[in-house]
């Protein structure tokens, strides 16, 4: 209990100081939104006037006053959930485009995440398993020329036969211009066709990572004493396989797929601008090259927050799952 | 017919970019229905890997590529993997090497006691309860982890589990290694009583001779891949038939005898990646012939069992070099080096390391710390070193008060208080050379230029035996052996010229039969070069060997420190008698 308890407390402040590095980064930067809004709208010319860069100021809220001010109105906005209005899907606010964002990523980048965990595991076990048969062979190789491609160019190869050749599936977007979102099946159906592409691409590379961790903790294991004394018990090879090998072998994956976990909402920048499709990923993108401070800012604390709670998510279930952790802390 | 039969059974190591090893050579032995064989060889001789062929238990790249086991009829050798796994346990079971890691981390041990008997189809009942009891474990230890037991319940786990199945041959190899004597004298009496009760036979695999000789009623010696000799315990122990034996028995003497004198043997075990030509310890032995190196000597009957020697009916030339444990000073003369007054040692969490401490060390003189693991000698080591520093009392060497030091003046003092370390495979950086690995503490602390540092490597190489220098200079770590190693990290420390020399267990990880060699080597610096030598052990047969004053150590606190001789053969404190008790009796 006090390993868990441990673990909280850590996370804690890990939360704070990440919040507040949040509030300060931005304000440490040069350049200034409106200033950067202004000579946007008045083109080449770039004469600014003092004037307008004021109005804009207040239509978009820039905060004034000392930085302690803005620190407290910053947490207790936090708080409640206020992140202000975007600067560049104006007039909505943050959370309204978070809001919208946010289902096409978790749904999209989670289940490939989930599923390529799953599959990787379960190959690197069974290669592990029939170490040096032709099973092995064939994953261990396969996985590591696979793990080769770069990311993009296999999505690019896959729009183009899948996409432009056979016109099997939409090549971009979430969903198609005639339908609208809502819970429809029509609607459904078509996001589910439009998002094949992406998965298939993030599932192709997906596991590579999980099979090859898996297979060589595995086979280290299973040369372990304990591996070997079981195989002198007479206990079936199953049998050490799954107790003596994966059990002990998958704790380390473990470990990395809570932390993978937290890292989607950061990393889906490349899957979603490739596919266009219309997830946090690609707002995030938008955000940093328009200078859109409110935005940009929830982004990167929701970020945060995934990664921090997906390592408190792989401490606790690491605590869970080896018997050795918690031991270690309470003693 | 006899429960084990070993018939010409040879396992070649075959690396898949390098020589193949043959570490185990036609080797035949049989083992009866309820007897306790011994076999006794140091590292590298392929006594572990017989073990492991006799469990057919090999891992690739070793293979068994000659020869058959049969066990009760069955060839374990060709036996189908289903025969096998049924044979398992059930008739064969094995105690490995320090169990610290042959219990499944993540599962109970009442789980392992489960899976065994799953296995097997046996419905397991209260039986598990029953085996803990059997060797003194309440039955609250089934459901703990191993990580929540100590390293000698860990090892009474494993040989109850071995036991699970009255199995009637147990393989145990080095069952006790690395737990401390006390602990593993517990236990090995234990296992004596059980084996008598149960009647199973024992193949007992182990490089401590005297346990091997007080426990077995058979034993075979081991050399290069082969059997040498094979007699009765007490045969052997009365005259050795091989000359290596002899070398063997000859490192062991009991610390509380009146005169002692133990030998070691020169040169290091053949290149078994190499075609071997008659006899394999012929470079090393003392009565070797022209024919020893041409004819390979077979297994032949001699005395009261069987030896592999062509000059066994020769009278025997006593074997290697003998190191006498010298008679001591029992007075120190002139001020000590550094004197330790009443030293305290708490750690975070309340636990005091070191209690309330106080000796001096003397030029020329060697003192030991003798005590179990957790009974502070380490901690000492740190303190006199400075890299810890006392909760209270003080260590002082000559005016300065070292508890007080920082920073650069830290640092001017450790070039007068050296370290030689345990691990001879750890201490020295894998990646750089014999030479470089000298010059750092000469040009850190003495400011030599490279070029003198250089010329003072080669003499502090053959200060400490290894000559030719140049030969050594170049090489790296893994190309030298044990001994080797260590005696580089003995110059290492001697480099900067320091008046104190911390050695911590410096000979438990070298082979028995070159362990008086090191000794020899320290006692020689310590005399000649009026070292102050702090020397760390569990050993009394070392302290003995080396030390001019024993200092017994228990639960941090000093029970009992004199002269040598005084505390060895009149030991009075209740603690120091434990531990004379605990070392083996060879029969």
């Amino acid at each position: 209990m006090r390993y868990f308890l441990r673990r909280a407390g850590f996370f804690a402040a890990t939360l704070w100081a990440a919040v507040t590095l949040n509030f300060l980064i931005p304000r440490l930067q040069p350049g200034d939104p409106a200033e950067a809004i202004v000579s946007r709208l008045s083109g080449e010319t770039r004469i600014v006037d003092p004037a307008q860069v004021e109005a804009i100021r207040k239509m978009l809220g820039v905060p004034g006053g000392n930085l302690l001010a803005q620190y407290g109105d910053y947490l207790s906005a936090v708080l409640a959930g206020d992140f202000g209005v975007s600067y560049t899907y104006f007039p909505y606010t943050v959370t309204h485009m978070i809001a919208e964002g946010l289902p096409w990523t978790v749904v999209l980048v989670g289940v490939t995440q989930v599923v390529s965990f799953v599959a990787g595991t379960l190959l690197g076990a069974w290669a592990a398993y029939r170490r040096n048969s032709r099973v092995d062979s064939l994953i261990t190789l396969g996985s590591t020329f696979v793990g080769t491609l770069p990311f993009f160019w296999l999505a690019l190869v896959l729009i183009y036969v899948f996409g432009f050749t056979l016109n099997w599936f939409p090549a971009q977007g979430g969903y198609g211009g005639g339908s609208s979102p809502g819970w429809t099946w029509a609607f459904f159906s078509d996001a589910v066709q439009h998002s094949v592409l992406p998965a298939l691409s993030l599932l192709i590379v997906g596991p590579v990572g999980w099979i090859i961790g898996m297979r060589n903790n595995m086979v280290q294991t299973l040369g372990e004493d304990y591996a070997r004394l079981a195989r002198a018990r007479g206990l079936t090879r199953r049998r050490i396989a799954l107790t003596y090998g994966a059990r002990i072998a998958v704790l380390p994956n473990v470990t990395g797929f809570a932390i993978a976990l937290g890292g989607i909402l950061g990393g889906t920048v490349l899957v979603e601008s490739v596919f266009n499709y219309p997830g946090l990923g690609r707002m995030m993108l938008e955000a940093v090259s328009n200078r859109d401070y409110p935005l940009m800012q929830a982004l990167f604390l929701f970020i945060t927050i995934g990664v921090l709670a997906a390592n408190f998510l792989a401490d606790v279930l690491y605590g869970v799952l080896d018997p050795r952790v918690r031991g270690e802390e309470a003693a | 017919m006899a429960l084990l039969e070993v018939r010409e059974l040879s396992v070649t190591y075959r690396p898949r970019d390098g020589v193949p090893v043959r570490a185990v050579d036609r080797v035949s032995f049989d083992v009866a229905e309820g007897e306790f064989v011994g076999l006794l060889g140091e590292s590298g001789c392929g006594k572990s890997t017989l073990g492991n062929a006799v469990l057919r238990l090999l891992d690739k790249p070793a293979a068994i590529t000659g020869g058959t086991v049969v066990f009760d009829g069955t060839d374990i050798t060709t036996a189908r993997e289903e025969t096998l796994r049924s044979m398992r346990w059930a008739r064969i079971s094995t105690v490995f090497q320090s169990s610290m890691n042959s219990l499944n981390p993540v599962i109970t041990v009442g789980a392992q006691f489960e899976d065994t008997f799953q296995a097997h189809g046996i419905d397991p009942g209260h039986r598990a309860a029953e085996l803990l009891a059997m060797v003194s474990l309440d039955p609250v230890v089934l459901r703990r982890f191993p990580h929540e037991l100590s390293g000698g319940m860990k090892q009474r786990v494993a040989l109850a589990l071995a036991l699970a199945l009255s199995p009637r041959f147990v393989l145990l190899d080095e069952p006790t290694t690395g737990l401390d004597v006390v602990v593993q004298r517990s236990i090995l009496d234990r296992l004596r009583e059980l084996q008598v009760e149960l009647g199973f036979a024992v193949l007992f695999i182990s490089h401590d001779l005297g346990t091997v000789m007080e426990m077995a009623d058979r034993v075979m010696v081991m050399y290069a891949g082969e059997i040498v000799e094979d007699q009765p315990a007490r045969a052997m122990t009365a005259a050795q038939l091989h000359p290596y034996s002899r070398g063997l028995l000859g490192s062991y003497a009991d610390p509380r005898a009146a005169q002692i004198s133990v030998t070691y043997v020169p040169g290091r075990p053949p290149d078994l990646s190499r075609e071997q030509r008659g006899c394999r310890f012929a470079a090393r032995c003392p009565m070797v012939v022209d024919a020893c190196l041409s004819e390979h000597p077979e297994l032949l009957p001699a005395g009261q069992g069987l030896a592999r020697c062509l000059m066994v009916d020769s009278p025997a030339i006593p074997g290697g070099f003998a190191v006498p444990g010298r008679a001591r000073v029992d007075t120190a003369e002139g001020p000590p080096v550094l004197a330790v007054r009443d030293v305290v040692k708490d750690y975070r969490g309340g636990t005091r390391a070191v209690d309330k401490v106080s000796f001096d060390l003397h030029s020329g003189r060697v003192t030991a710390l003798v005590g179990q693991s957790g009974s502070g000698k380490t901690t000492l080591a740190k303190l006199v070193t400075g890299i810890e520093r006392p909760t209270e009392g003080s260590v002082r060497f000559g005016a300065t008060d070292v508890g007080a030091l920082r920073g650069r003046k830290l640092r001017a003092y450790r070039r007068h208080v050296q370290l030689v370390f345990q691990d001879p495979f750890a201490a020295l950086n894998p990646t750089s050379t014999v030479a470089y690995a000298l010059s750092r503490p000469l040009r850190n602390h003495l400011g030599l230029s490279a070029a003198e540092a250089g010329e003072r490597a080669a003499d502090l190489l053959e200060v400490v035996g290894l000559a030719p220098a140049a030969q050594y200079l170049d090489k790296l770590p893994h190309q030298l052996s044990g001994g080797q190693r260590q005696r580089v990290v003995i110059a290492r420390a001697l480099a900067p010229e320091p008046a104190i020399l911390v050695a911590d267990e410096p000979i438990s990880m070298l082979d028995v039969s070159i362990r008086a060699e090191i000794l020899e080597l320290l006692d020689r610096l310590a005399r000649d070069r009026g070292i102050a030598m702090l020397y760390i052990t569990h050993d009394l047969l070392s302290a003995r060997m080396l030390a001019d004053e024993v200092l017994v150590l228990s639960e941090g606190r000093v029970v009992e420190g004199g002269p040598t001789l005084r505390v060895i053969r009149h030991a009075e404190h209740a603690y120091t008698k434990l531990l004379l008790d605990a070392l083996p009796k060879p029969v």
